[in-house]
């Protein structure tokens, strides 16, 4: 095996032989320093594979023949290893993204690019606290010397303040390693550490000087002006560096003298790093301009990392399984997107549109984004899991809320900046070339990022179960994505029904009707998809990725396999959603409730997991402590995608935009997978209550107002897919109401109505889809009179508002009807009154969903209009036959579902003889009715064909109106604002007061991030004196607190 | 009078250098003075580096006449700091030069060494 | 169920339909002479049937238009049949063996989206107006109604009609409007909406557009939504009887329990001018709404 000295040695000879290179051969010094580059890679990958697989020894190099403290000591672990591979392979990567600037800047540039990552190198290995500064020095003036790559003047200051600032910092280090060798006598650190300084009158300020110098190395927040000026002016790739590879290294020089400063150091470094993640998070909100986002959210994620440096004594074993997620991802994606910056080339976050010029760019930031935010299978996802349990273990709940408010905060400005990049409007925006050498460091951390991210989830253990097999699906179908739809939609409808068909067996209960809802429904709907021409670019990953999520939480036993397949659905239903037109901000309010309600469902599992050793979900059902927060936690993270009341402000917009086959998916199937968690948590934890207060009987008010709520804004929308989109708001509230009621017949309704919900809103929004791609209009008042035009669909419009309406004879009755039994037996009769009270508002978007679209007046552009094709009617007929057979035999539906629902709730169940069910209250006969209406219906019609059978149809203006015959359908079509006095009345409880408040939360956390921003003047005064302010200040509260070092 | 001795003098030379260097660079708007003012505040640390590594009554760690080749431990200073400083001189020089190139890359394109004139980066 | 079921069903319903009929015109008559005014003969009612099956000319503007009748009229029947008309009476029981209070409650709205599909299809702003305002006004009377129910179904501790009925035999005491008042006043005040007398006729509203849904029917359409308006206020007022007034066990008191429950839309009807519908949404729901909370809560 090659020396680790041959590092240095290789790094030092490059950078000399360099020199006597001339300018003309540029090209050959550029290779020979790449060769260095990746020489030096070669050797820490050699060693790193050496220590992951043949339980290689960490090594001690001595230098000069010399053991320390007479000389200069290296050492080589397992930990040097994994930094100088990850600091290395990005400096070889960054120099090949370099090529055309350190070419055309000739030799000079690179002796410094490679003395750079010398430096770096040493400052990992060496054990020589002098040294150890030396060689800092080194680093930070190559860098200073790197930033200069970028001629412009911005730059150029900005590399001023970044060597004013890294100047004074090392200043204050020199004393402080001075002042330590006056107290210890020794350089070297292993000497140091034995002396526990800190105890020594005088060492603690020695010490704490060498601490706060390496802390301000890593720009902590709010000292670090200087850090954001030069990540926003310099050069894109020497950013990555900064970025990656020396705030890599900064993090292991903290964690290589911390055990000098021993265990009071924790404090002050948890400390820091909790404000410096949260405070500059919050200031990335009001950032605009690309690169200083990513500075942001770097010294974001470094403020993370020192968090969990400082939460050692909490974390334990698994403190370094956390913080080597955390900063692999951290270093791989800031990379890459630094790198995406340069090939975009543009300034603003609202630039970046034009980066869907090549979708396969949107991909590789896509990776970046959702690494960084933690979003499975990266790294990061696993880090974070990890980090939540051990601290929710140990209690700390104080610090687990701000770092999941932290990770929050970044997720906001990193979602609104890919909803840019995905959905802004990118006309005017300028053309960017891809060069071979720009584009090739971007893949490869992209795919190092997949690849780490899947070892990482076998070093978990518990991660082994992870079912990637739905994973390589999506892969295989972005690999086809070049072929045409009806293909690639055989393929993916295959695939669902083979693996319903070989997981069907093992499923039962609850598990088995979601996943029938699940797949099933998946089928259905992809059906209409073969309507569609061309290639649909993408559509066909996201979609599986979806189906993958839902079908991960059914198959899911641990609380890890849950969260990773929530997340995996999570993803998928975002890039569905952010696929429709206008759906930018929708997209975003989605993707921000959905992760805020996912740190909810993590924090709840981490407290739930406390004093118990088993992951599965059953630790659910024996929780020790907090009880009812956890509940809590846990429904509302679900009821954040069943969109119940206060957090249901991301569904209107996002259903309504989205396409028209993918509103039923997000609509009718992913709503369920909120029901699914609801009934999950609720079996396994059972009743719960804040002292007498019961938590269900909140919920069912929740469901109730959802409910009203819903159906009430639903009538109020001109919008025919916002109309549905609120329907669907307000169906969930029943069965969250029904939920909550925990008894036979409310779960009974629940699920019931989950079901029958889905049959409906998938046969409404494809029906309404069809439509609205026939008028080309969402609005409904400018339609009118299409049930000539498209019988067919205003035969699925109608029975499905049947449905909905819950008027006998059709299925959507007996949910009713259940309900009402339901209730006299708990008694929560105020909100029950309040479920049916929006069961009868339901008639009022009902009917003006029929009328507006296909009664009253045709519109003259609509005279020519055909009728939906035929692979969107398919799908509605199925449907439409299916809701047909559970009318009229309801104890197929019913009976499976009570079934299910016995085995915990067995009191109160529904007798059945034959089709008629009977209750404690009263009694049903659904097969029967369906016999007597039809009859009496037959025998009217009869009566009235008798009498009337030759009346004559008359043409639509035919009416008598006032003695005038009107001409014009947009007059005479009454469909604009429909209920207009009930608006009147009772509009003001529709007042969005919901959204105003939410909107009142962000500016309000916008304007206190604008208002704290303003501290970066851009002086460089300004940011010494920041330096200097956080030295005294952090000193005060080391020496001044009970926390004194 | 007897507590006066050189290290403490050269000590207390040290800091009040490094305070009106620092002192230099947050109040000076000139460039070139921010310069100087981050030479004196290194001058000063290099300074205290040396102090720290006095002995009373030692002499310098070269080996001639002066010193008693039998007894080097006991007759000379620790020679580590005085290595040190060498190093450190180096260094400061090294990032001295470095921010002067950059003064003068900003002067040539702003015309200016008005600090405030350099504030185009911020929030 | 057999086939004499059928029969005793059609019984039923010749015997209401005559009833209601009668009732509509003799309630005329009376309003008239109230009003000093002579008014129309009490046969009326059957002249305008007759008459309108009559006529020669038919038109439609479709399908949905030609089957809203049919759709109101099975609405009416419906809501009759799948309700015991005479306590203890297998013969008039009906179809009550298919379903609960919930189902009769949920039934009435068959007839009303049917008929407000139909009428929305001839295209008449008029129509569209009167079904904007009847469904509004539906909503809002509704939720007293249903807290109503509530409390009685509670009250007697089942959904069963016949056996709400049956408790309250044993004289008027027994009766819901004596044993559960807030319930029963909430559910009356409601009545007064269903029934869509003044002050709560602005659906229809002959003043201002032109009597609303039905508009555009005509000849035998209009004659079979003339039956269902003879049926189905009968089987409402025979719906109320049977929760609030101890149900009937012969025709004769059913026939003198309903024209005297009808009295009170009528006489509210005569003394009250017309709401706007936002203000009578609002009206039921706060007086009607409250008094169906303390109803809720007594229980």
């Amino acid at each position: 095996m090659v020396g680790p000295i041959y590092i240095i040695a290789i790094a030092l000879g490059t950078a000399f032989s360099l020199g006597f290179f001339k300018k003309a051969n540029s090209n050959f010094s550029f290779a020979f320093m790449l060769f260095a580059m990746a020489f030096m890679t070669f050797i820490s990958g050699q060693w790193l594979y050496a220590f992951l697989t043949q339980q290689q020894e960490t090594i001690q190099i001595f230098t000069a023949g010399f053991k320390p403290p007479f000389s200069i000591s290296l050492q080589m672990g397992l930990h040097e290893s994994v930094f100088l591979s990850l600091i290395n392979i990005i400096g070889l990567l960054a120099a090949i993204y370099l090529y055309d600037q350190l070419r055309e800047k000739g030799v000079q540039m690179m002796m410094i690019f490679v003395l750079l990552f010398m430096g770096l190198n040493v400052v990992i290995m060496t054990r020589d606290i002098f040294n150890l500064f030396v060689f800092l020095e080194i680093a930070s003036i190559a860098t200073a010397g790197l930033i200069i790559l970028d001629k412009s003047i911005n730059a150029t200051s900005a590399g001023f303040k970044y060597i004013i600032a890294t100047a004074i910092i090392s200043g204050i280090l020199l004393i402080g390693i001075i002042a330590i060798y006056y107290f210890a006598g020794s350089l070297f650190i292993n000497d140091i550490i034995k002396l526990n300084l800190i105890y020594v009158k005088g060492g603690a300020v020695a010490v704490f000087l060498v601490l706060i110098a390496i802390i301000l190395e890593l720009k902590p927040f709010p000292a670090n002006g200087w850090a954001l000026d030069v990540y926003e002016a310099a050069h894109p790739g020497i950013g990555a560096v900064i970025s990656a590879a020396s705030a890599s290294a900064g993090i292991f020089v903290l964690a290589k003298i911390l055990p000098i400063v021993g265990d009071p150091g924790y404090y002050i470094i948890g400390l820091i790093g909790i404000i410096t993640f949260l405070g500059s998070n919050l200031l990335g909100l009001k950032q605009d301009k690309a690169n200083r986002l990513l500075g942001y959210s770097s010294i974001g994620q470094i403020g993370l990392l020192l968090t969990i440096i400082g939460l050692t004594p909490y974390l334990g074993d698994k403190t370094l399984f956390i913080a080597f997620g955390v900063l692999i991802s951290h270093a791989l994606a800031k990379a890459g997107l630094f790198w995406l910056a340069g090939i975009i080339n543009s300034e603003q976050i609202k630039g970046w549109a034009a980066i869907r010029r090549n979708p396969h760019l949107l991909v590789l930031m896509g990776t970046f984004i959702f690494a960084l935010v933690g979003f499975p299978p990266f790294p990061s996802f696993f880090a974070k899991w990890e980090l939540i349990m051990q601290l929710a273990n140990n209690d700390k709940i104080l610090w687990l809320a701000l770092i999941l408010i932290g990770s929050f905060i970044e997720g906001i400005y990193l979602f609104r900046w890919f909803g840019y990049a995905i959905k802004g409007e990118n006309e005017d925006l300028p053309e960017f070339k891809i060069q071979w050498n720009k584009i090739i460091p971007v893949i490869v951390s992209a795919l190092g990022l997949y690849a780490i991210g899947y070892y990482y989830s076998t070093l978990t253990g518990l991660a082994a179960n992870l079912n990637y097999i739905p994973l390589l699906f999506i892969i295989f179908l972005y690999a086809i994505d070049f072929l045409p739809v009806y293909i690639k939609n055989t393929i993916s409808i295959a695939g669902i029904g083979y693996y319903l068909y070989i997981t069907f067996p093992d499923l039962e209960e609850f598990r088995l009707i979601f996943a029938l809802i699940f797949l099933v429904g998946g089928i259905i709907i992809l059906l209409a998809g073969y309507a569609k021409k061309g290639r649909r670019s993408g559509f066909y990953p996201l979609v599986m990725m979806m189906f993958a999520g839902l079908i991960g939480l059914i198959e899911a036993n641990t609380t890890l396999e849950f969260f990773f397949a929530w997340e995996i659905m999570t993803i998928g239903s975002y890039f569905l959603i952010i696929r429709g037109k206008k759906s930018m901000t929708h997209a975003l309010s989605y993707m921000l409730f959905s992760v805020g309600g996912a740190y909810l469902i993590l924090a709840g599992f981490g407290l739930a997991h406390i004093g118990q050793s088993s992951y599965s979900l059953d630790i659910l059902a024996n929780v020790q402590s907090y009880a009812p927060i956890i509940f809590t936690l846990l429904a509302i993270g679900f009821m954040t995608k069943t969109a119940s009341i206060g957090l249901h402000i991301w569904l209107p917009g996002a259903h309504a935009e989205a396409e028209s086959d993918v509103s039923p998916m997000v609509s009718a199937i992913l709503l369920k997978a909120g029901v699914f968690g609801l009934i999950v948590l609720m079996l396994k934890m059972g009743a719960q209550s804040f002292g007498s207060f019961d938590i269900y009987y909140a919920l069912a008010w929740i469901g109730a107002i959802t409910a009203v709520m819903g159906n009430m804004m639903a009538a109020f929308q001109e919008d025919a897919k916002r109309l549905l989109a609120y329907s669907s708001i307000g169906f969930l509230g029943y069965a969250l109401f029904g939920l909550a009621l925990m008894s036979h017949l409310g779960w009974l309704a629940a699920v019931s109505l989950s079901v029958v919900h889905f049959m409906f809103k998938t046969l409404l929004f494809l029906a309404i889809g069809g439509v609205v791609m026939r008028v080309k209009t969402k609005e409904m008042y400018k339609m009118g009179g299409l049930i000539k035009k498209m019988p067919f669909t205003f035969i699925s419009v109608l029975m499905g508002i049947i449905v909905i309406a819950g008027v006998p004879p059709l299925t959507g009755f007996g949910g009713k009807w259940i309900l009402y039994n339901a209730v006299l037996e708990k008694g929560w009769f105020l909100p029950a009154g309040a479920i049916f009270f929006a069961g009868i508002i339901a008639f009022l978007y009902c009917f003006r969903l029929i009328h507006a679209i296909f009664l009253g007046q045709l519109k003259d552009e609509h005279r020519e209009v055909k009728e939906a094709p035929f692979w969107m009617l398919l799908p509605q007929y199925i449907i439409l036959a299916v809701i047909m057979l559970f009318s009229a035999i309801p104890n197929s539906l019913l009976k499976p579902i009570g079934e299910a629902i016995m085995p915990y709730f067995s009191e109160g169940a529904l007798e059945w003889q034959g089709n008629l069910a009977i209750s404690n209250f009263g009694y049903w006969n659904g097969e029967l009715i369906m016999y007597i209406v039809g009859g009496i219906f037959v025998v009217v019609f009869g009566w009235l064909w008798f009498m009337n059978r030759n009346a004559q149809e008359v043409k639509q203006f035919n009416i008598g109106y006032s003695a005038e015959r009107p001409s014009l359908p947009e007059t005479t079509h009454f469909a604009y604002n429909f209920f207009a006095p009930y608006k009147k009345a009772l509009g003001f409880l529709v007042s969005p007061i919901i959204s105003d408040f939410w909107e009142a939360v962000s500016e309000g956390i916008h304007a206190i991030a604008d208002k704290i921003r303003r501290i970066y003047d851009g002086n460089a005064q300004t940011y010494v004196l920041h330096i200097i302010a956080f030295i005294v200040i952090f000193y005060l509260i080391a020496f001044g607190g009970s926390y004194g070092i | 009078m007897e507590n006066l001795n050189l290290e403490i003098i050269t000590l207390i030379t040290g800091i009040i250098l490094v305070l009106i260097g620092i002192w230099g660079l947050l109040t000076q708007k000139n460039l070139i003075k921010i310069v100087i003012g981050f030479t004196l505040f290194n001058t000063g640390i290099h300074i205290i580096m040396v102090s720290i590594g006095y002995v009373k009554n030692r002499t310098a760690p070269i080996i001639d006449q002066s010193v008693n080749i039998n007894d080097v431990g006991n007759s000379v200073v620790d020679p580590v700091p005085q290595a040190l400083v060498l190093t450190a001189i180096v260094i400061g020089l090294g990032v001295t030069a470095l921010m002067l190139t950059y003064v003068l890359k900003m002067y040539q394109k702003r015309k200016s060494l008005e600090i405030n004139n350099y504030n185009d980066l911020k929030w | 169920m057999e086939f004499k079921n059928i029969g005793y069903a059609l019984l039923t319903i010749f015997i209401v339909l005559n009833y209601g009929l009668i009732l509509q015109g003799v309630v005329r008559k009376i309003g008239a002479r109230v009003g000093r005014r002579y008014g129309i003969r009490w046969y009326q009612p059957y002249i305008d049937i007759i008459k309108n099956y009559a006529k020669r000319s038919t038109i439609t503007h479709g399908v949905m238009f030609y089957i809203a009748p049919v759709f109101r009229l099975t609405g009416g029947i419906g809501l009759l049949l799948f309700m015991p008309v005479i306590f203890g009476s297998d013969i008039f029981g009906n179809f009550s063996f298919a379903g609960d209070l919930v189902l009769v409650l949920y039934f009435q709205f068959f007839g009303i989206l049917g008929m407000a599909l139909g009428a929305a299809e001839s295209g008449h702003p008029y129509s569209a107006i009167g079904i904007s305002r009847g469904l509004s006004q539906v909503t809002s009377f509704e939720l007293p109604l249903t807290l109503g129910v509530l409390a009685v179904a509670m009250q007697y501790q089942t959904l069963n009609i016949t056996e709400i009925v049956a408790a309250q035999q044993g004289g008027f005491m027994n009766w819901t409007i004596i044993t559960n008042p807030f319930a029963a006043i909430a559910m009356l005040i409601a009545f007064l909406g269903a029934m869509g007398r003044s002050p709560f006729d602005v659906v229809l509203a002959p003043q201002e557009i032109p009597i609303g849904p039905p508009t555009e029917f005509q000849s035998g359409l209009l004659g079979v939504l003339q039956l269902n308006r003879a049926i189905f206020p009968a089987a409402k007022l025979i719906l109320f009887m049977n929760l609030l007034f101890g149900g009937a066990t012969n025709w004769a008191e059913l026939i003198l329990k309903t024209f005297l429950i009808y009295m009170w839309p009528v006489f509210v009807g005569t003394v009250f001018p017309r709401f706007r519908v936002d203000q009578s949404i609002r009206w039921f729901l706060t007086v009607p709404l409250i008094i169906g909370i303390i109803a809720i809560i007594l229980i």
